[in-house]
C-alpha cells in the first residue's frame, strides 16, 4: 500500500515538473519560452530541422542548376553522370523528408508536452485554489480556458510558431539562394513580396473576425435549436410548428449569411494575391530569359531561379494567418495565465501542528466573518456573488466533546456559513475558533478538514464505481464488512445490492441514476467511512422521506455519541433531541438552550414549534370534519375504490 | 454543459452507393453554383498543369532558340493564363464555398421542419443531444464532403489526370513510368490517411474525458476539498493526461511522417526520371524544358494525392453522417392525420374514453380499459404517484399518442376523425417544468396567440395573477427570460405559462402541476390564475396541491393501470384508501413548509 503511494507520490512530481507561476511575465516571449522548459532543445532541434528541410529543398533546385548547365548542356558523358546526379536528388529528398518529419515531431512532442503540463497544473491548480475562487467563477467559463485555450496553445507551438519558422527559414535561405545566382534579378523579384505579404495581414485578420462572428452565430443557431427541442412539448400544445420555423429559419440563415462572408472573403484573398504572384513570375521570367539569352544566365540557373522564385510565394501568402493565429494563441494563454496568478490555499503550512488525536471539543469566541468582495478571473470584472453575503456577527459558545449541538434559522441567517468555518474552508475576520483548545488556524487545513465530516444538503457524487465514491474521504484499507456496515446504517445497502453490479456500479454521468435521496444517503455512508471526530449534518435528510429519515436518525444515534455532532435542520422532530440548540438570526446568535428551555420561553424557536404542533391537530380536524360532512352529505357509495388490475382483481386500495 | 463534450458517437458504415447517390442529389438543387463550380474545378486543373506546359515552351522555344519575338508571345499567353488561373480560384472558392454552406443550410431547415411534424414518441426514445448532432455537426459535416469533398476528388483527378496529358505530349515514355508509379502511391496515401484519421479519433475520445474529468473536478471541488482528495484526484487525472499526450502523439508523429513519406516516394520518381531523362535527352527525344517540366509535374502531384487520400479517408464519416441526416429525413410520424379529418374551429367539451387501452412503444403498458366520461365545465384533479399515467391521460386527450385499442371522444366525435391541429389548437395546456422560450416575457404570453396585441397580453397576465410581478420587474414585460436572461422561479414561470394558457382562450384547459415548493404568495396567485382559466371549460389538473385538489369537481386516483379511486374530495376521505394516506402527508408537508419561518427552499420530499 505504502509502495504504491510513494510510487503515485514519485509520478505525481513528475507530472508537476515545472512552476507555471514562472510564466506569467508581461513579455510574450519570455512566458512562452518558459512554459517549454525541458523541451527547449527539442523546440531548438525541430527548428533546425525545419532549416535543414528548406536547405535541402534549395539544395535540390541547385543539383538541377548543374544537371541542366554542366551535364545536359555541356557534357559528353551524359550517361555516366544522370545517375549520380539522380541519386544525388533521391538523397536530398530524403534529407529534406528526415528533417522535416523530426521537426514535425519534436515540435508536436514539445505541443503535446507543454499541453500536458498546463493540464495538470491547472487541474491541481484549481483543487487548491481557495473556495472564495470556486464561489466567483462560473465552472462553464473555467471549462473553457482549461480545454479549449489548451488546445489554441497547443496549436500554437505545433503549427504556428513551426510554421513561421518554416516559412521565414524558407524564405531567408530561397532568398540567399536567389541572391547566389542573380542579385540583380533577385531584387527584380522581390518587389511584389512585401505587396502581397501586406495583402495577407489586411486580409486573414478580418477572415478571422468574419469567422469569429459566424462561429457567434453558430452558437445562438444551436441554442435555437436545443430550445425547440427541449419545449417541444409547448410547441405541440400550441400548434406553433410554422412559428418554429420561421424563427429557426432567422438564425439558420443569419449563420449561412455569415459563413458566406468568410467564403467571400477567402475566394476574394486567394485569386488576388495569386494574380500578383504569377505577375511577378511573369515579370521575372521576361527578365530572366533576356539575360539568359544575353548570356548574363546561364540556363541552369535561370530553372533555378525561377524555382526558387515560385516555392517562396505561397508560404509568403499565409504568413498573415499565422501572425493573426499566434496572436489569438497569446490571448489564450494569457486567458490561462489569470487562473495561473491565482493564489493556493496552503493545506500543509511547515509550522503546523502535527496531526493528533482530536476529542472534539469546540469554542466559538466573538467570531466573525463576511464574504470577501467578489470578482472572478477576469480581471477587473465584478461578478454578482453567487452565495448571498452572509456576514456573521460576534458568535461565541462552547460544545464539550460527543455532544450534539443543532442549528436552526431562516435562511441567509448564516448556518451553513457557520458550519463551514470549523473545517476552513473559509478563514473567520476576528474572534478566535478553538479545537481542543488550539487555535484552529494552527492545525493545518488537510488535517482539519480529514477529521470534520460534513453531509450536504446538494449530495455530489464522482462519475466512478459506488465502492470508490464510498471510499473517497478514506486513507486507511477498509473490509468489506465495515464498507457494508455504514451503507447499512444510512439505508442504501439493499438499493447497492439491487444494482446488477452492486458496489462496482458507476454512478455519474454515464452511470446510474440515482434519487435525490439515493444521492444523499450515500454522502452519508461515505462521510461515516470517513470516521470524522466532528460530524455536520447540514440539512442532510432533506432529500430522504419521513419514514427513512427516521431510520437513518435511529442509527446515527450510536455514532452521534462518540463524535461532536452538528445538525442543521428546520424541522423541530430532527433537532429537539439535540444537547445545545443554537437559533441563528441574520447572522448573530437569537437563541441558545436545549428544546425543554427554548420552548419554556417566547422567540423563535417556540413560534416554530408551535406551529409545527398545531399542523397536526389541524389535519385531525379537518379529516374528523369531512369524514362527519360525508356522512351527512351524499350517499357515500358514490366514493368507490375502482382499481381494476392488469389481472383483473379488484382490491380494497387501503390494503395496499 | 454537458453537452458540450458529450462523446460523438463515431460509427463507419460499409461503402454505400445509394447514400453516396443521395449526397450528391444534394447539390443539384443549386444547379447554378454546382455548374460554376464543376467548371472552375476542372479550369483550374487544366489551367494549373498548362502553366508548367507553357514554362517548358519558354524553355525551349524562347530560350533555348534565342526567340525574342517568341519570348513575348509566350509571355503573353502566359499573362492571359494568369488571369484564367485567377479567375477559376475565385470561381471554385467561391463555388465550393457557398455551396456547402447552402447545403448545410438546406439541411438544418429540412431537418428541422421534419423534427417539428415527428410525434411525441419520437422524442421520447430520441435524446436531444442526438438530434442536435444531426442538425449541426453532421449537417455541417456533409455540406463539407459534398462541396470541398467532391471538390478536391474531382480537382485531384482532373490535375492528375491534365498533368498526365501534358507528360505524355512531351515525352510519352517517361509518362508511362508515372502512369504505373500513380495508383501505387495513392493506394499508400490512402491507407496512410485512414490510420491518421483513426488516431485522431481516439485523441478525440480520450479528450472528452479529459473535458469530463475537468467538468467534475471544477464542480466538486468543495467535495473533494472537503474530502482532502486532491491528490488522489490529480493522480486519477494524471493518468487520463498521460493517455493524452501518448495518444496524441502518436497521432501527431504518424501526420508528420506523412507528408515526408510520400514526399520521398515523388523523389525516387523524380530520380529515376533524371537518370532515363538523361539517356533520352542525348539521343534527342526531350529537351531541356521538358525534363524540367517533368520534374514540376512530379512534384506538384504531390497535393491533389494528399488532398484524394484525406477526402478517401474521411468520407466513410461523411457517408456515416449522411446516413444519420437521411434517417432523421425519413422518420415519419406515427400519428397522421385521416383523409379528409374534419378542422373544428370550436369545441364544446364534453369528453369520454371509451376502453381505452395503451401502452408505450418500449412495451411499458400505461392503461388497460379505461373509461372515462367528464362532461362539459367540469374540472377534473389527477392524483397518483409518478408513472401511474396522468400525464399520459392528458397526452391522450391532445393526440399526442393514440390508444392501441379504444376510443377517445370530444363532443362525441372520435379524436382519429380530426385533425391534431384542431385538437391541439383548442386546448390550452401549462407543463410542469414550464419551458419559456429566450425572448421577453411579452413574447412568451404571446406564444398562446401570436396576433394578440399587447394590452391583450397584459389582461391575461392579470387575469392570470402575474401581472404584478411581471410589473415589479425592472424591464417589465420586456424583461428577458431564457437560458441567459432573468431567472425565474418555477412558481414565476407556472404564472407566465397560466397566461400564455390563458390568452390562447382554449376549449379544453390542461395544467400539470408543478411539485417544487412555490412560496405562499405566488401559490395563492395561481390558484386564482387557475380558478379563472377553469371557469366555463373543461379542465383536467395533474395535481401536487392540496389547495388545487379541493377546487375540484371529482378527484381521480390514478393507479395500476387505471382509475382506482374516484369521487369529492370528503367522498375519498371517507373510503379511506390511498387517498386519504396522501392527503394527510400532504397536509403535514404544506402545513410545515407554509407556517414554518424556517423553511428552506428544499424540493418536496414526496410529491402526490
Amino acid at each position: 500500500m505504502s509502495n504504491s503511494r510513494d510510487r503515485g507520490r514519485a509520478s505525481l512530481l513528475r507530472a508537476l515538473d515545472y512552476d507555471l507561476k514562472h510564466t506569467l511575465h508581461a513579455n510574450r516571449a519570455v512566458a512562452l519560452w518558459r512554459l517549454i522548459t525541458g523541451y527547449r532543445l527539442l523546440y531548438g532541434a525541430a527548428l533546425v530541422g525545419l532549416a535543414l528541410a528548406a536547405l535541402a529543398r534549395v539544395g535540390s533546385l541547385f543539383a538541377l542548376r548543374y544537371f541542366v548547365d554542366a551535364v545536359l548542356l555541356s557534357s559528353s558523358r551524359i550517361l555516366t553522370l544522370a545517375p549520380w546526379y539522380a541519386l544525388g536528388f533521391v538523397a536530398l529528398a530524403l534529407v529534406q523528408g528526415s528533417a522535416s518529419y523530426m521537426a514535425g515531431k519534436w515540435a508536436n512532442q514539445t505541443a503535446e508536452g507543454a499541453c500536458c503540463r498546463l493540464r495538470n497544473y491547472l487541474y491541481d491548480h484549481m483543487q487548491r485554489l481557495p473556495f472564495a475562487f470556486h464561489d466567483r467563477n462560473q465552472t462553464g467559463d473555467l471549462l473553457q480556458r482549461v480545454t479549449s485555450d489548451v488546445e489554441t496553445v497547443r496549436k500554437l507551438y505545433a503549427v504556428h510558431i513551426a510554421g513561421m519558422g518554416r516559412v521565414s527559414m524558407l524564405l531567408v535561405i530561397s532568398v540567399l539562394g536567389m541572391l547566389l545566382l542573380h542579385p540583380r534579378l533577385t531584387g527584380y523579384s522581390l518587389v511584389v513580396l512585401p505587396v502581397v505579404f501586406g495583402l495577407s495581414l489586411f486580409f486573414f485578420p478580418r477572415i478571422e473576425k468574419r469567422y469569429a462572428e459566424a462561429q457567434a452565430q453558430e452558437g445562438r443557431l444551436s441554442a435555437r435549436l436545443q430550445e425547440n427541442l427541449s419545449g417541444v412539448r409547448v410547441v405541440r400544445a400550441f400548434v406553433r410548428q410554422a412559428f418554429e420555423r420561421a424563427l429557426t429559419e432567422t438564425e439558420n440563415a443569419e449563420f449561412l449569411r455569415r459563413n458566406c462572408r468568410v467564403v467571400h472573403l477567402n475566394a476574394s484573398f486567394w485569386p488576388l494575391s495569386d494574380l500578383l504572384t504569377s505577375g511577378q513570375l511573369l515579370v521575372s521570367t521576361y527578365l530572366g530569359a533576356r539575360m539568359v539569352m544575353a548570356g548574363d544566365l546561364t540556363l541552369g540557373a535561370y530553372l533555378a531561379f525561377i524555382g526558387l522564385l515560385g516555392q517562396l510565394m505561397f508560404p509568403i501568402r499565409t504568413l498573415g494567418r499565422l501572425v493573426t493565429q499566434i496572436s489569438m494563441g497569446w490571448i489564450s494563454f494569457q486567458r490561462m495565465a489569470r487562473i495561473i496568478r491565482e493564489e493556493r490555499e496552503v493545506l500543509d503550512p511547515a509550522d503546523a501542528l502535527a496531526p493528533r488525536h482530536l476529542r472534539g471539543e469546540i469554542q466559538f469566541r466573538q467570531v466573525s466573518f463576511a464574504y470577501e468582495t467578489v470578482r472572478s478571473v477576469e480581471a477587473g470584472a465584478e461578478t454578482p456573488a453567487r452565495r448571498a453575503p452572509v456576514v456573521l456577527r460576534d458568535i461565541s459558545f462552547h460544545v464539550q466533546p460527543g455532544q450534539v449541538w443543532a442549528v436552526l434559522g431562516p435562511t441567509g441567517s448564516g448556518k451553513s456559513t457557520l458550519v463551514s468555518l470549523l473545517p476552513r474552508f473559509y478563514d473567520y475576520d476576528a474572534g478566535a475558533i478553538l479545537l481542543d483548545g488550539v487555535e484552529l488556524r494552527r492545525y493545518a487545513k488537510s488535517f482539519v478538514r480529514r477529521c470534520v465530516g460534513i453531509v450536504q444538503q446538494d449530495a455530489f457524487l464522482f462519475s466512478a464505481t459506488i465502492r470508490e465514491n464510498l471510499l473517497f474521504g478514506v486513507e486507511r484499507a477498509i473490509a468489506d464488512e465495515a464498507l457494508f456496515a455504514a451503507a447499512r446504517t444510512a439505508h442504501i445497502h439493499d438499493v447497492i445490492e439491487s444494482f446488477p453490479d452492486g458496489y462496482a456500479t458507476l454512478v455519474g454521468e454515464k452511470g446510474v441514476t440515482l434519487s435525490g435521496g439515493q444521492k444523499q444517503r450515500l454522502t452519508i455512508a461515505r462521510t461515516l467511512l470517513q470516521d470524522p471526530a466532528i460530524l455536520i449534518m447540514d440539512d442532510a435528510l432533506s432529500a430522504v422521506d419521513a419514514h427513512t429519515e427516521y431510520r437513518i436518525r435511529a442509527a446515527l444515534q450510536a455514532l452521534m455519541a462518540t463524535r461532536t455532532t452538528f445538525i442543521i435542520g428546520h424541522r423541530i422532530q430532527s433537532i429537539r433531541h439535540a444537547d445545545q440548540i443554537l437559533v441563528l438570526d441574520e447572522g448573530r446568535i437569537a437563541q441558545q438552550g436545549t428544546h425543554a428551555e427554548l420552548v419554556a420561553c417566547p422567540g423563535l424557536y417556540r413560534d416554530v414549534y408551535r406551529i409545527q404542533a398545531r399542523i397536526e391537530e389541524e389535519l385531525q380536524e379537518e379529516l374528523q370534519g369531512s369524514v362527519a360532512q360525508a356522512s351527512a352529505g351524499p350517499p357515500a357509495n358514490a366514493a368507490r375504490p375502482v382499481a381494476t388490475w392488469t389481472d383483473g382483481r379488484t382490491v380494497q386500495p387501503s390494503q395496499t | 454543459m454537458t453537452d458540450a463534450y458529450a462523446e460523438e458517437e463515431e460509427f463507419e458504415t460499409r461503402f454505400n452507393g445509394r447514400t453516396l447517390r443521395r449526397l450528391l442529389g444534394l447539390n443539384l438543387r443549386h444547379g447554378r453554383l454546382l455548374a460554376l463550380f464543376a467548371a472552375s474545378v476542372v479550369g483550374i486543373a487544366v489551367v494549373d498543369s498548362y502553366f508548367t506546359f507553357l514554362s517548358k515552351r519558354i524553355v525551349d522555344e524562347a530560350i533555348a532558340a534565342g526567340d525574342m519575338a517568341m519570348l513575348q508571345r509566350l509571355l503573353v499567353h502566359y499573362g492571359i493564363t494568369a488571369l484564367a488561373l485567377s479567375l477559376t480560384i475565385f470561381g471554385f472558392i467561391y463555388g465550393a464555398g457557398t455551396l456547402g454552406e447552402r447545403i448545410r443550410y438546406d439541411l438544418c431547415r429540412d431537418l428541422f421542419a421534419r423534427l417539428q411534424e415527428l410525434s411525441f414518441s419520437y422524442f421520447d426514445r430520441t435524446p436531444v443531444g442526438w438530434l442536435m448532432a444531426r442538425l449541426t455537426s453532421d449537417a455541417r459535416r456533409v455540406g463539407e464532403m459534398v462541396s470541398w469533398g467532391f471538390l478536391d476528388l474531382i480537382w485531384g483527378a482532373a490535375n492528375i489526370v491534365a498533368a498526365l496529358v501534358f507528360m505524355t505530349i512531351i515525352s510519352w515514355q517517361l509518362a508511362l513510368i508515372m502512369l504505373a508509379i500513380i495508383p501505387a502511391l495513392l493506394a499508400v496515401a490512402i491507407k496512410f490517411q485512414a490510420g491518421i484519421l483513426r488516431e485522431y479519433r481516439a485523441v478525440r475520445r480520450t479528450n472528452s474525458r479529459l473535458t469530463g474529468a475537468f467538468n467534475e473536478s471544477i464542480t466538486g471541488v468543495r467535495v473533494a476539498k472537503a474530502l482532502g482528495r486532491e491528490q488522489a484526484n490529480f493522480a486519477r487525472f494524471q493518468e487520463l493526461t498521460a493517455r493524452m499526450f501518448a495518444s496524441s502523439y502518436r497521432a501527431a508523429w504518424l501526420s508528420a511522417l506523412f507528408l515526408p513519406a510520400v514526399q520521398l516516394i515523388t523523389a525516387l520518381a523524380v530520380g529515376g526520371i533524371l537518370w532515363f531523362g538523361g539517356w533520352q535527352f542525348q539521343r534527342g527525344d526531350i529537351t531541356v524544358g521538358g525534363l524540367q517540366a517533368f520534374v514540376a509535374y512530379i512534384t506538384f502531384m504531390l497535393f491533389p494525392i494528399q488532398e484524394m487520400s484525406r477526402v478517401f479517408a474521411e468520407m466513410q464519416q461523411a457517408i456515416a453522417a449522411g446516413e444519420r441526416v437521411f434517417s432523421l429525413l425519413d422518420a415519419q410520424p406515427e400519428i397522421t392525420d385521416q383523409e379528409g379529418a374534419a378542422h373544428r374551429l370550436h369545441m364544446r367539451g364534453d369528453i369520454e374514453f371509451r376502453g381505452v387501452h395503451f401502452a408505450y412503444a418500449d412495451g411499458t403498458p400505461v392503461f388497460t380499459d379505461l373509461n372515462l366520461r367528464v362532461p362539459y365545465g367540469e374540472t377534473v384533479a389527477l392524483v397518483g404517484p409518478t408513472g401511474a399515467g396522468k400525464t399520459t391521460l392528458v397526452h391522450l386527450l391532445c393526440r399526442f399518442y393514440e390508444p392501441q385499442q379504444g376510443r377517445i371522444c370530444i363532443d362525441g366525435q372520435d379524436l382519429q376523425t380530426l385533425t391534431q391541429a384542431s385538437i391541439q389548437s383548442r386546448m390550452g395546456m401549462v407543463l410542469q417544468t414550464p419551458h419559456l422560450f429566450a425572448g421577453t416575457i411579452r413574447d412568451n404570453i404571446r406564444y398562446g396567440r401570436l396576433d394578440a396585441r399587447d394590452e391583450e397580453v397584459e389582461a391575461a397576465a392579470r387575469l392570470a395573477g402575474a401581472h404584478a410581478f411581471i410589473q415589479a420587474l425592472p424591464a417589465g414585460y420586456g424583461a428577458q427570460v431564457g437560458e441567459e436572461g432573468l431567472v425565474l422561479s418555477v412558481g414565476q414561470r407556472q404564472l407566465i405559462s397560466l397566461a400564455r394558457a390563458l390568452l390562447a382562450q382554449p376549449d379544453i384547459f390542461i395544467m400539470d402541476e408543478a411539485t417544487s415548493s412555490v412560496d405562499t404568495l405566488t401559490e395563492s396567485l395561481i390558484q386564482q390564475g387557475m380558478a379563472e382559466i377553469v371557469k366555463n371549460r373543461t379542465s383536467f389538473v395533474i395535481a401536487h396541491r392540496l389547495s388545487t385538489i379541493r377546487q375540484a369537481d371529482r378527484i381521480l386516483v390514478i393507479r395500476h393501470g387505471g382509475i382506482a379511486e374516484e369521487g369529492s374530495h370528503s367522498q375519498l376521505l371517507q373510503a379511506r384508501g390511498y387517498y386519504h394516506d396522501l392527503y394527510a402527508r400532504q397536509f403535514r408537508e404544506e402545513k410545515t413548509r407554509a407556517l414554518d419561518p424556517f423553511h428552506s427552499a428544499s424540493p418536496l420530499p414526496a410529491p402526490l
